[in-house]
């Protein structure tokens, strides 16, 4: 998993705000689900700004269409982003208490990737769809048949959006002109509302479909000429067609101007160029980042409607952003020690959230941060401390505590991150026996090494530190993060010659007691043998 | 206190249809027909090898966790409803509420019970193995009140088999059908050779045996090698009136055998399919992983036999229409979602039309049902992976909030 390196990362520089404001809201649209979107939040109360696509205009048609501006940098949280906007009239800042990616894919003709050239015959799809909607005309057939062969998924992949839109194609065809639909692909994509029934009625209506396994059609563009030669994958007999037209489908890219909210999350370091993991824990239109929020492509979703539900999510994820509340186990915002922290920002770097900044010292947003604890335990200064709950002490006071009420015998004790392992040793039952210490933390990011150190000096016999699968953390990297740091306590123990294998760490999940209980019991063999 | 939402069906999408409308401020109560919340979900394995394979089976914890401490989100477990009255743009629900015959609260999970009843199945662990369930059907209580042994034995007086059923009303400003989704019956296709020929099993069974930490890839001369998996069995098969694709089969059967060759690289996955249907902005960098540890076959089986040794046989069509036959040692096959049957009288009862495959997404409009007031969230509406069921909740918990906004009947506190 990539880590940002210090120069590649674009320093967040807001201030945290004082007073936030969470009633304006920029969109990032240019298309129908921007302007869609623009329209419900409206309707919700909040003021919106919406921005075209690529520097193109924004239907600037109703509220708040900003024409021909584009964002060229960020900064700052929730309910207090400033943004730099410029256009062609110059530049200018506005102050946002949200902001939502609604920018649609960019279709990229797969021309180059089928050795073909754009010509009259040879036509992108997006092309085809204007010709229909009457901007242009078709090419002349030259027999009685208007041959028309579509490539969709031959190289590259397709998704079922691509095959309905050549779906539509087909039949606006066939309302036109009689029409002789060939299909060449790999996979029909149907996993999708309706799609299995229409591809049964464009098949029974006489489009021929060919699906290729490894191999796959030659192209033979000349001047005037254009030819497929292949062999049929089912009647395994060469057959070579002369197509009045051949429509080349499209690579589905992320939108272009997602860099400016990129460079605010670190942790997209992992997820770029979409502004949302590629994981479960980011459901909906959330991304790392408190108060931006994506939608449809910008999030690397593509879909039949790719945009229609997740208006909605956007309006739920507004509404609810102000009441976003921290589990009352978890502590307190990041505290940072003026006289220890020398601004190396490690922890701006290292903050999957992007809820660090930093003026005379590194300084977190409270609204922002989740309390994973990476900045504290990343910290080379030890600068930074999440301050416990009152009347629970830290990760180590927790440890201590534990260790004094255990009864004697084989101690293991368990640092257990709340959303995975947590879950797993409370569902393991009458399986897990032995004499396992748990204390809960909220990210196994929280884990430091000298936490880990201070539970063997306190009496424990083994440590288990259980963190989520990787791919699967909450805070994109606290998981590695963790696993890094246990391999270099496991060192600094077999240093001072304590056998290493006494420190364990594992990845499970809530639903893996199994994996958790077989953990224990590798960890007290090592220990009793 | 007024209830602004009834949702029937307590799997992964009325579950985070529930915590959203919470978050919104809205007081809703799911109506689950099962003992445990969490539906299907609750039976599936995490899917990760080393990494995450982004299955969604551990959102469930997340959500059970909030829902369970939420004081706006309440349920009734084994309750199903009777009756529905409309009356001034409000939902009367009469529900009938089966009891708990071994109480959740004061059984401490001995065993004694299971172990001293004399009648097999009688007694039995639900599949997420937290709670104990008495099944009528093979108790000597219920069929001739000639056994007590386990309410004799219990040390905690945790065994009521007389409790009787209860009659629940239930005032809602808007329902949310949750229903879910029944997965297909193998044996409506039986050429595949399920329940017939042995180390035949379903996709889900496997699912369950792996959650349930009861599959053993075996060792030595034992050891799993061969496994096959077949695709779309009561899917995209309108001879069986399932017109449609499941869409999540591909995705779960390339994510079962990455697994399997994760427990032991012995394992050798064979995947038979008409057109690989998964699909994500990684698609093509999964699917080239997927092909160096999946052996992916163009053809769907002809027949499932019994052939040498006991193992399993496949006959199937190859590039050439030559005929092959080929033995496994496990043969699992990918079973679709098909609509549940409870659907139907549901919607009767609320006035809702049901789609042409019977789920009821109508009018292309995935939320709305027709029927003012009434909602779809989830599989109930057509087939969907975990995550797309919690997109979709998302979104029907939305349109129910402005629905309640608009209508002036929530009840926000």
């Amino acid at each position: 998993m990539k880590v940002p390196e210090l120069e590649s990362i674009f320093l967040n520089r807001g201030p945290i705000p004082e007073q936030r404001d969470f009633r304006r809201v920029l969109v990032l649209g240019g298309d129908l689900a921007g302007a869609a979107l623009r329209e419900r939040l409206v309707s919700e109360g909040f003021e919106v700004v919406e921005l075209g696509n690529n520097g193109t205009e924004a239907e600037s048609t109703g509220n708040g269409g900003a024409a021909g501006q584009t964002l060229k940098r960020i900064d700052g949280f929730v309910g207090g982003f400033e943004a730099s906007l410029s256009s062609t009239k110059g530049s200018s800042t506005g102050r946002f208490g949200f902001v939502v990616a609604a920018q649609p894919a960019q279709r990229l003709a797969k021309f180059g990737d089928y050795g073909l050239g754009p010509s009259e015959k040879v036509i992108s799809l997006s092309q085809l769809e204007a010709l229909l909607k009457g901007e242009g005309t078709l090419p002349e057939p030259r027999g009685d048949w208007f041959h028309a062969a579509f490539l969709c998924g031959l190289e590259g992949d397709a998704d079922p959006a691509a095959f309905k839109r050549v779906f539509d194609a087909i039949e606006q065809l066939r309302s036109k002109v009689r029409v002789q639909p060939y299909v060449l692909t790999r996979h029909v994509k149907v996993a999708a509302d309706g799609m299995e029934r229409r591809y049964r009625e464009i098949r029974e209506a006489g489009t021929l479909f060919f699906k290729f396994d490894e191999s796959g059609p030659i192209f033979e563009q000349g001047l005037d000429e254009l030819s497929i030669v292949f062999t049929d994958p089912i009647l395994g007999v060469e057959l070579e067609l002369a197509p009045d037209i051949l429509v080349v489908d499209e690579h589905l890219a992320p939108p272009e101007s997602l860099q400016p909210l990129l460079d605010l999350i670190p942790s997209s370091a992992a997820t770029a160029p979409f502004l949302q993991p590629e994981s479960s824990r980011f459901s909906g239109v959330r991304t790392p980042k408190a108060g931006i929020l994506a939608t449809g492509a910008s999030r690397g979703h593509f879909s039949l409607e790719p945009d229609a539900s997740d208006v909605e999510a956007v309006v739920v994820a507004l509404k609810t952003s102000m009441t976003e509340e921290i589990p009352a186990a978890f502590p307190g915002p990041p505290i940072v020690d003026p006289a220890k922290c020398t601004i190396c920002l490690t922890c701006v770097r290292l903050c999957p959230h992007g809820a660090m900044s930093f003026r005379k010292r590194a300084e977190a947003d409270p609204a922002s941060c989740v309390r994973c604890g990476i900045c504290a335990s990343e910290c080379p200064m030890e600068a930074i401390r999440l301050e416990p709950p009152e009347g629970q002490g830290d990760v180590i006071g927790k440890v201590r505590g534990a260790l004094s009420r255990a009864q004697d015998g084989t101690r293991i004790v368990a640092l257990l991150c709340s959303r995975s392992a947590a879950h797993a040793m409370a569902a393991t039952g009458p399986r897990l026996t032995g004499n396992v210490i748990p204390v809960v933390v909220p990210c196994a990011g929280t884990v430091d090494v000298s936490a880990v150190l201070k539970a063997f000096e306190l009496g424990a016999d083994g440590v288990l530190v259980a963190g989520c699968h990787t791919g699967n953390c909450a805070s994109i990297w606290g998981t590695v993060l963790a696993g890094g740091r246990v391999s270099h306590a496991s060192d600094m123990l077999e240093e001072a010659g304590i056998d290493p294998r006494r420190l364990m760490f594992v990845t499970l999940a809530s639903n893996t007691p199994g994996a958790f209980v077989r953990a224990v019991q590798e960890l007290s063999d090592t220990i009793t043998r | 206190m007024k209830t602004d939402v009834a949702i029937i069906g307590g799997g992964i999408a009325g579950l985070w249809c529930a915590y959203e409308l919470s978050r919104l401020g809205f007081r809703s109560v799911i109506v689950e027909r099962n003992a445990h919340l969490g539906g299907h979900v609750a039976y599936y394995c995490c899917k990760a090898t080393d990494k995450c394979q982004r299955c969604g089976a551990c959102l469930l914890e997340d959500v059970l966790d909030t829902i369970q401490s939420s004081d706006k989100i309440s349920f009734h477990l084994q309750t199903n409803i009777l009756r529905v009255e409309r009356a001034n743009g409000r939902f009367s629900l009469k529900l009938l509420r089966r009891p708990s015959r071994i109480h959740p609260d004061q059984c401490n999970d001995c065993g004694k019970c299971l172990d001293t009843c004399p009648s097999p199945g009688a007694l039995a662990r639900t599949a997420t193995g937290d709670r104990l369930l008495i099944n009528e059907e093979a108790c000597l209580f219920f069929r001739d009140r000639s056994c007590r042994v386990c309410v004799d034995v219990c040390p905690e007086g945790a065994v009521n088999l007389a409790a009787s059923n209860e009659e629940i009303s239930l005032d809602a400003s808007s329902v949310i059908l949750a229903t879910g989704f029944k997965p297909f019956d193998a044996g409506e296709k039986p050429r595949f050779g399920y329940g017939r020929v042995p180390g035949v099993i379903t996709g889900l069974e496997l699912d369950q045996m792996l959650r349930a930490d009861n599959f053993d890839v075996g060792n030595g001369e034992k050891a799993l090698r061969s496994v096959a998996f077949i695709q779309c069995i009561g899917s995209r098969d309108p001879r069986i009136g399932r017109n449609y694709c499941s869409r999540v089969c591909c995705g779960y059967a390339l994510r079962l055998a990455r697994l399997l060759r994760s427990r032991s690289p012995e394992i050798e996955p064979s995947m038979f399919y008409m057109d690989i249907q998964t699909f994500d902005r990684d698609f093509e960098r999964r699917l080239d992983i997927a092909r160096k540890e999946v052996r992916l076959i163009r053809a769907i089986p002809a027949e499932v036999r019994s052939g040498s040794e006991g193992r399993p046989e496949l006959i199937y069509h190859g590039p050439n229409d030559e005929k092959l036959y080929e033995s496994f040692d496990l043969v699992v096959l990918s079973i679709g979602i098909s609509p549940n049957p409870a659907i139907a009288g549901l919607a009767e009862l609320l006035e809702v039309p049901l789609n042409e495959d019977a789920f009821l997404g109508v009018n292309g409009d995935e939320v709305m049902t027709g029927t003012s007031g009434v909602f779809v969230a989830g599989a109930a509406q057509g087939p969907k992976s975990i995550e797309e069921s919690v997109s979709h909740a998302i979104k029907t918990a939305a349109n129910v909030a402005s629905y309640l906004n608009r209508s002036g009947q929530g009840d926000k506190s």
